[in-house]
């Protein structure tokens, strides 16, 4: 949990004091935007991903599995047919040999009727001779003059005569047509010795055998010598007698590789052919490029976009909703934050006044007592020469504690708890009657006074006294702030539950730094003695107090507008308080 | 004899004793106490018609006062001084049986006026049992 509030808290917009430019805020919050709609898009889009992801895999997996299968299955289908291919010439080959016959075929003409015996089973057979155990050719059958030749030296005499049987590869030889030979070797009945039927075959009858087993679920089968020279022709590795450097191997192998100019992956299976010097290739190009394939992955695609795409609508509209709940959060806590330090401020400061307006209180009840003895007994006391000057001193000091009086008076009144006394109350008729304490003042200084009232406004439930205090307070620093000749607005309404009276004045206005501080005691900006800073702050606590709202709105050169929303039925605590 | 005689009570030495002192210059006997406790024992010894007593002094406050004296005789009429411009302590004076309440700083010509209505009201109820 810690680990993962750790976590939050280094997005989180962080709740500075001292960041209240609105471009700092707007920054911060669209980086948390960023933020949480990254994590919510990893969170939501990894899971799918990995899933697609296995789900591609495993897929093509078990499609290379299947077509490894299905191939290996036909490799093994050519490869039984080859086998018996092979085994049927081998077995041809040995009807000619059959023991007994040795003399027989030593017989030229014996021999060439095999021949042709031969030929006619298969096409491919070229010539036959008969070799004895010194490696000479004691009959030819065929087009060339062979007879005699010594084939001691070669290796495959060697072979034969140990095995019993031989293949060879194919090769050239002098006629310069690919051709292989097959060679049985038999012993004499009567001696020790080995005689050896040796045939050559054209290779056509090897390409000509594999032609027909080519199948659809291949694309290229052929033969190979296990050195890797073609034996037969390859679709993908040229004709035969070439060398085919991948296919040199003397086991069975399947394997997948890259196809030089081909398209894609190539599966190729192999499997040798026993007896012989070769090896059976299969070839499959695009295996995996199938309809099921590509279909798979069309449909993979989209699903795994769509997931994407809401994904990210949901991403987004989450982080942004979730962004604006915080930042209206926020903006609502700051406000109350900045509401309740001012109505704090304003508690504490009029708590304070309060013991001042206390404490000067009694002092000045003594200069007020100590003036009037004097002025007391100068009235006991013969005239005598400073008699008048006394009596004005003492009327100054007591003018001078009647202004101190004052301001403790409405200091404490500021401060103390007083009784609200609810009654019906008309405000049209009230302001109205403020109106009328100030009329000689405004007409003096030609100030108009416009009044828009609405004239079903329900009554409300407030005190009598302390709204006449509100009004006189506001107009009368509206006359102040104009001075001489311009207009005041008054506009009262009903909106919703409240009712808003907007004082509006044609004067200077108030400029910003001022009207931060315009309801805090003992703020002023009028000439020292004229005014005790304590008017609007008074008026403030007393709003306040009747469970209403004072707002002001100034520009400098556009005037000032008070409004005031006063509920029509307060609430119980402004009763208490 | 018709003079009135006050009694009164403010821890502010000077404030009381000018009081005291104005009020001799108007035909008032005037005595000075500046703590509750010195009240107390002052109307035993000498018992005024008006008591002038402060709300707030150290040791025994101004309402503490005003029920001891109220306990001993409640002919004797109190006015009580209020130095926080607070109507609220005044009235609660009053409810405990204070004749009525000023402002500090006082308005002389008012508190005369409340002295003789305080001193009348303890003449008529003195005569009526």
């Amino acid at each position: 949990m810690n680990v993962f509030n750790r976590w939050l808290a280094r997005f989180l917009p962080e709740d500075e004091y001292g960041v209240d430019d609105a471009s700092g805020m707007n920054k911060r919050y669209k980086k948390f935007r960023l933020s949480l709609l990254t994590t919510m898009l990893t969170i939501s889009m990894l899971p799918a991903t990995i899933t697609a992801a296995i789900g591609y895999f495993q897929y093509r997996d078990l499609l290379q599995t299947t077509e490894k299968e299905q191939l290996l299955w036909n490799l093994e289908g050519a490869q039984k047919t080859m086998q018996a291919l092979i085994n049927e010439l081998h077995s041809s080959i040995e009807f000619v040999v059959r023991e007994d016959r040795c003399d027989e075929i030593l017989d030229q003409d014996t021999l060439d009727t095999m021949l042709i015996r031969l030929k006619l089973k298969y096409n491919g057979f070229v010539d036959l001779g008969v070799i004895d155990s010194r490696g000479i050719q004691l009959t030819y059958s065929g087009p060339y003059k062979l007879r005699g030749y010594n084939y001691r030296v070669q290796e495959w005499f060697d072979q034969v005569q140990s095995h019993g049987f031989y293949v060879s590869n194919v090769f050239l030889g002098y006629r310069n047509i690919p051709h292989f030979v097959l060679a049985v070797s038999k012993k004499r009945p009567d001696s020790e010795d080995y005689w050896v039927l040796r045939a050559t075959i054209n290779a056509d009858t090897l390409q000509n055998f594999i032609s027909t087993i080519n199948t659809k679920a291949s694309d290229d089968i052929f033969i190979v010598s296990r050195t890797g020279k073609l034996q037969t022709s390859s679709h993908f590795f040229g004709n035969a007698m070439e060398y085919c450097p991948i296919c040199e191997t003397s086991s069975p192998i399947h394997e997948i590789f890259k196809l030089e100019g081909g398209m894609g992956d190539v599966l190729q299976v192999s499997a040798p052919l026993e007896n012989t010097p070769w090896m059976l290739v299969l070839v499959k190009e695009k295996y995996i490029h199938q309809a099921a394939w590509s279909s798979f992955r069309q449909r993979l695609l989209l699903i795994f976009l769509g997931c994407s795409a809401a994904c990210l609508v949901i991403s987004y509209s989450l982080s942004t909703m979730l962004t604006n709940r915080i930042r209206e959060t926020d903006e609502k806590r700051q406000s109350l934050l900045t509401e309740a330090e001012h109505s704090n401020k304003l508690a504490s400061i009029g708590r304070l006044a309060a013991g001042v307006a206390h404490e000067i209180n009694n002092p000045l009840a003594i200069i007020d007592q100590k003036s009037g003895l004097m002025q007391d007994l100068l009235g006991l006391t013969e005239d005598f020469k400073y008699k008048d000057k006394f009596y004005t001193s003492i009327a100054g000091i007591q003018n001078g504690v009647g202004r101190c009086k004052a301001i403790t008076h409405r200091l404490l009144g500021f401060a103390r708890r007083m009784d609200v006394i609810l009654e019906e109350i008309k405000l049209n008729e009230l302001i109205q009657e403020v109106l009328n304490f100030l009329e000689k003042e405004a007409m003096y200084n030609r100030i108009h006074v416009e009044l828009h009232f609405q004239e079903d406004l329900p009554t409300i439930y407030c005190d009598r006294g302390q709204l006449q205090q509100i009004f006189l307070n506001i107009i009368n620093n509206a006359i102040d702030a104009i001075g001489k000749d311009g207009l005041i607005e008054i506009t009262t309404k009903l909106q919703e539950s409240d009712v808003t009276v907007r004082i509006k004045d044609s004067g200077p206005g108030i400029p910003p730094n001022i009207l931060k501080h315009i309801f805090d005691p003992f703020f002023t900006t009028k000439a020292p003695g004229k005014g005790t800073g304590l008017g609007l702050s008074i008026t403030y606590g007393l709003v306040k107090k009747l469970g209403g709202d004072i707002t002001v709105n100034s520009e400098v050169g556009k005037g000032a507008t008070f409004e005031i929303r006063l509920p029509v039925k307060p609430d119980k605590s402004a009763k208490e308080s | 004899m018709s003079e009135i005689k006050v009694l009164i009570v403010d821890d502010e030495v000077e404030f009381a004793s000018t009081l005291a002192e104005r009020l001799e210059l108007r035909d008032i006997t005037a005595e000075t106490v500046n703590n509750g406790k010195d009240a107390l024992s002052t109307i035993l010894v000498r018992p005024p018609d008006v008591v002038i007593l402060d709300l707030k002094m150290p040791d025994l406050s101004g309402l503490e006062v005003l029920h001891g004296i109220k306990a001993h005789d409640p002919s004797i009429e109190v006015i009580m001084l209020t130095g926080h411009g607070s109507t609220s302590s005044g009235i609660e004076g009053m409810e405990r049986g204070a004749f009525d309440y000023i402002m500090k700083p006082i308005d002389l010509d008012l508190l005369l006026e409340k002295i003789n209505q305080a001193y009348e009201q303890r003449i008529t109820a003195g005569k009526q049992p």
